[in-house]
């Protein structure tokens, strides 16, 4: 194997370690439990109780079934990203990853993967107690589009954290946004109703927010009822996703850089 | 003496720009070198030697290529820390002191086996490596514990392990004994002896001076960013060898007594500690014999104890130049 090679083979291994240590992470922290699996039903709860009312619109249910989830997959996912880079700074570890032989963002995309394996976890609980608790289903899955959508989904939630994570690397203050954008994202994206029934110039904004077409190609996925532009939605959300990894790759060089001349990357 | 330099810096400068104030934000800027020159041996045990803010870990940063400089050359192995970073850093090695920088809730072996992967060690290296690095760091048997659990110590131990995963030429240390105990910093710098007769350059940063009499080849001393001194130990020592020190202690000294100490001719300066119920005195003199001489007449009537002159030590020589000093003094090698 030539050098390339050999370069490739040893960024991936480091990558997989990355991915391997954010699992092994979020196994023995009982704050991850939270976010894939107590919030999530929380909000599946709510979210099932109002949608199951009478009077309520019955393809409205799907929101509550797959809408704890969704808001579970998010915030594990994001947090890997933001939070995850802002543990690395209290561990003091963020210097020591900085500066070995393995880019930032190699050992950021193995983190992140692993916050979107871990993610995933958070349907199972909320699909559960939907099924268990309310006799809620998914009144018409088109099992094969829901798993593209799924797929479409988890490249805009890696593509977002890959790209806000340098962010938080180079601005301590930025973690404060940290919330704001975790909810604004539940709100603006869909994920517990439609974005049709938001005003228009939020209904703008997300439309430049990658998730919000993925999340609404998934639940035309679960409903009979149409129109649905699936090619259309995927189209937008992988465009949109790739438009941000344009701005990751402008990020990462720029956070290189800067962190070295602030040297922010310590805690003090 | 060092033709061809492990590590090499030209007129290094580095300043942080921070701000201040909530409604008229203002700049300020804090220069942390001022043009430092070094030039350290390959194989050498370098250390530097500076009170807190001297600019000792900003060096340490730029050369691990953690930090850029405002202006001036790194050059570590003949790699420019600057702009050969990707090459430099599967070189080099380098521990921060202090418990932070591992993930306490993975074991050791967990650790070094992730921070193995990110220098890009090859599995079939690291699968030798890690376990001798643990037979050899005394962690073997508590390697599958988590790093919680271990001493302030082992903990230090497991952050050498760490550097020496991708078996570093140039293995920068800051400060690593800071926090540890006397038994276990003895057992560390032991280690890094070891590790500089090994071969490899081992450039360390330290407070004490005991700890850099006992183990480095050569020194400097920095201080506001610039090295005030640079040599071999005992030729750091030399920059005091004029000098005696007299100590003695006495118990309830009036504090006008001094100034009879301080008026005798040859004395540099006169510091008094105090020491359970009594007080130590110590006297920076040119000629320790006359100040001895003269005690008797300048403390008439107070009990004198423990009368002593020595040679000055390292410590002695770090005071000076740190707290008189104002410009470079260059010690001969």
């Amino acid at each position: 194997m030539g050098t390339p090679g050999v370069a490739v083979t040893g960024l991936a291994r480091a990558a997989f370690s990355a991915f391997r240590v954010s699992i092994r992470l979020r196994v023995i922290s009982p704050w991850a439990y939270l976010n894939w699996l107590v919030f999530p039903v929380l909000f599946a709860a709510v979210g099932l109780y109002v949608l199951s009312s009478p009077g309520a619109a019955s393809s409205h249910v799907v929101y509550g079934v797959l809408g704890g989830g969704l808001i579970g997959y998010w915030s594990v996912a994001y947090l890997e990203g933001g939070n995850g880079i802002q543990e690395e700074r209290w561990n003091g570890t963020l210097e020591q990853i900085f500066a070995t032989p393995t880019p930032l963002w190699v050992i950021l995309l193995g983190k992140i993967c692993g916050g979107l394996l871990f993610g995933l976890l958070a349907f199972l609980p909320t699909a559960a107690f939907a099924y268990v608790g309310f006799h809620a289903v998914l009144p018409a899955l088109d099992g094969g589009r829901f798993v593209i959508s799924l797929g479409v989904l988890t490249l805009s939630f890696f593509c977002i954290a890959l790209t806000l994570t340098p962010l938080f690397a180079l601005w301590r203050w930025a973690f404060s946004m940290l919330n704001g954008f975790e909810l604004g994202v539940y709100v603006l994206c869909g994920f517990m109703f439609p974005v049709a029934v938001l005003a228009p110039w939020a209904q703008g904004v997300a439309g430049f927010l990658a998730p919000t077409w993925a999340v609404r190609a998934l639940y035309a996925s679960t409903l009979a009822e149409g129109p649905h532009n699936f090619a259309t939605w995927w189209l937008a959300t992988i465009g949109l996703s790739l438009a941000y990894l344009a701005g990751a790759y402008f990020l990462y060089a720029l956070v290189e850089r800067r962190a070295r001349m602030s040297g922010q990357l310590a805690l003090a | 003496m060092t033709t061809n330099p492990a590590i090499e810096a030209r007129q290094l400068r580095k300043t942080y720009t921070t701000t201040r104030g909530v409604f008229r934000r203002e700049r300020v800027e804090r220069a942390a070198l001022r043009g430092v020159d070094l030039k350290i041996a390959k194989g050498e045990l370098f250390g530097l030697l500076g009170p807190n803010g001297a600019g000792k870990t900003t060096m340490v940063k730029i050369f691990t290529t953690l930090l850029l400089p405002a202006s001036g050359t790194a050059l570590v192995l003949g790699l420019d820390a600057v702009k050969d970073q990707w090459a430099l850093r599967k070189r080099i090695g380098f521990v921060f002191g202090g418990e932070r920088g591992l993930y306490w809730r993975l074991s050791g072996l967990d650790n070094l086996r992730y921070f193995a992967d990110l220098y890009r060690v090859p599995p079939e290296v690291s699968r030798r490596r890690i376990p001798e690095l643990l037979e050899r760091l005394d962690l073997a048997g508590r390697e599958k514990d988590r790093v919680e659990l271990y001493s302030r110590g082992m903990k230090q131990r497991l952050h050498l392990a760490r550097g020496l995963l991708n078996d570093p030429e140039v293995l920068f240390l800051d400060e690593p004994t800071i926090g540890l105990d006397p038994v276990g910093a003895r057992e560390l710098r032991v280690i890094v002896r070891e590790l500089a007769d090994a071969g490899k350059t081992v450039f360390l940063t330290t407070h004490y001076m005991f700890e850099a009499d006992a183990i480095c080849d050569r020194l400097a001393v920095i201080r506001d960013g610039v090295i005030v001194a640079e040599g071999t130990p005992s030729s750091i020592k030399t920059l005091v060898h004029d000098q005696g020190i007299v100590e003695f202690e006495v118990v309830g000294m009036p504090v006008e007594r001094l100034a009879g100490l301080r008026s005798l001719p040859g004395v540099r300066s006169v510091a008094i500690s105090e020491h359970e119920l009594a007080q130590v005195v110590t006297v920076h003199c040119a000629r320790p014999a006359d100040v001895m001489t003269r005690l008797g007449v300048i403390l008439d009537g107070i009990k004198l104890e423990k009368v002593s002159s020595r040679e000055p030590t390292l410590e002695d020589a770090y005071v000076q130049l740190i707290g008189e000093n104002p410009t470079n003094s260059e010690a001969s090698p």
